[in-house]
């Protein structure tokens, strides 16, 4: 038999657990998930008067939550490959991305207007992004405008931006000054 | 004599010309220029299992950097890795074709994007060569070629 004190005790302790598995519900309906891939893609293109310059990276790993809009891109230097293998040479060599002391470029920020995106809804929603870009040691601001593609659960990003070279110490007079920079992630 | 002279002057001029279109405009368009292609296929590569490679880069990033990318510091030529694993998942997307071997930690692996589309989805334990680029969340390999499937 349970004294009168120990039966209210009992009572508050179920209240108790009611409130905590309540609470537990309630964020697990409102959690914010992880959208991250290990293949997303980047790609730089620039037009010089002597040619175009393009590579691609499909091994970048990005990450994007959802309900805070954090999102990241990192990417090994190492990784972007040229049509002309000469130039990929060049393009890692000490006196351009010296991609051995700097193997990893990344771009870490925030999608400013993240809550206008509906996760749970398929459509293609405009954003923009706020954040650091570091290559070759330097970090600096960027922004930048992109999308987000909510198709069937997946959820993918495309955003594309420029960068002047000159910017992250890297010495571009004799090869490309600008480089138009597109990536794009879906993510699993 | 004069006719010597314009002869030679003839011959001059064609083996000019055929200078200036072999340097000018063939060898910056030929397959040499255009087509420079690693032969990681036929050097000799550092051998490693997909499982020892990725401890080495969580155990010393740095140490491992200088050991299996870029250049050979002694030859000046593109260090090859040639590693074995067993096949986690063998998918294309996007276009490339990308073999992933397992190692003994759960977050890790070793991905490798062929230099070829192969297209064949393959099980078991294969051995692949090519180039190491570092370490991101998976160590990375480009221009793969199978070794042994």
């Amino acid at each position: 038999m349970l004294t009168k004190e120990a039966s209210n005790k009992n009572i508050n302790m179920k209240k108790y657990l009611f409130f905590v598995v309540a609470l537990f519900s309630l964020t697990t309906t409102f959690a914010q998930k992880t959208y991250a891939t290990k293949a997303a893609q980047v790609k730089f293109f620039s037009h010089t008067p002597a040619e175009d310059i393009s590579a691609i990276n499909n091994q970048a790993v990005s990450k994007l939550v959802s309900n805070t809009g954090d999102v990241m891109f990192s990417v090994l230097i190492k990784g972007f490959r040229f049509e002309n293998e000469l130039m990929q040479e060049h393009f890692n060599g000490a006196d351009y991305m010296n991609s051995t002391k700097f193997p990893k470029g990344e771009f870490k920020g925030k999608i400013t207007n993240i809550a206008t995106v509906n996760f749970a809804k398929d459509g293609t929603y405009k954003v923009t992004a706020t954040g650091t870009l570091t290559i070759k040691g330097v970090t600096k601001n960027v922004s930048t405008s992109g999308t987000i593609t909510v198709a069937k659960g997946v959820v993918s990003t495309k955003s594309a931006f420029k960068i002047n070279v000159k910017d992250y110490g890297v010495d571009g007079s004799d090869v490309a000054k600008n480089l138009e920079i597109t990536v794009t992630a879906k993510y699993e | 004599m004069k006719k010597k002279i314009i002869l030679a002057g003839l011959i001059a001029a064609v083996i000019g010309g055929i200078g200036v279109w072999f340097f000018v405009f063939y060898l910056p368009s030929s397959d040499f220029y255009k087509n420079y292609k690693r032969e990681q296929a036929y050097k000799t590569a550092i051998k490693v299992t997909a499982k020892d490679l990725v401890k080495e880069f969580l155990a010393n990033e740095q140490a491992a950097y200088q050991k299996y990318t870029g250049k050979n510091k002694e030859t000046g030529k593109d260090i090859i890795v040639e590693v074995t694993g067993e096949i986690i998942s063998d998918k294309v997307s996007e276009g490339f074709h990308v073999i992933t071997l397992k190692s003994d930690d759960a977050f890790s692996s070793v991905a490798c994007t062929l230099r070829e589309y192969k297209g064949e989805t393959k099980t078991g334990t294969i051995t692949i060569k090519g180039l190491c680029t570092g370490f991101l969340s998976d160590v990375n390999i480009i221009e793969a070629v199978i070794v042994k499937p």
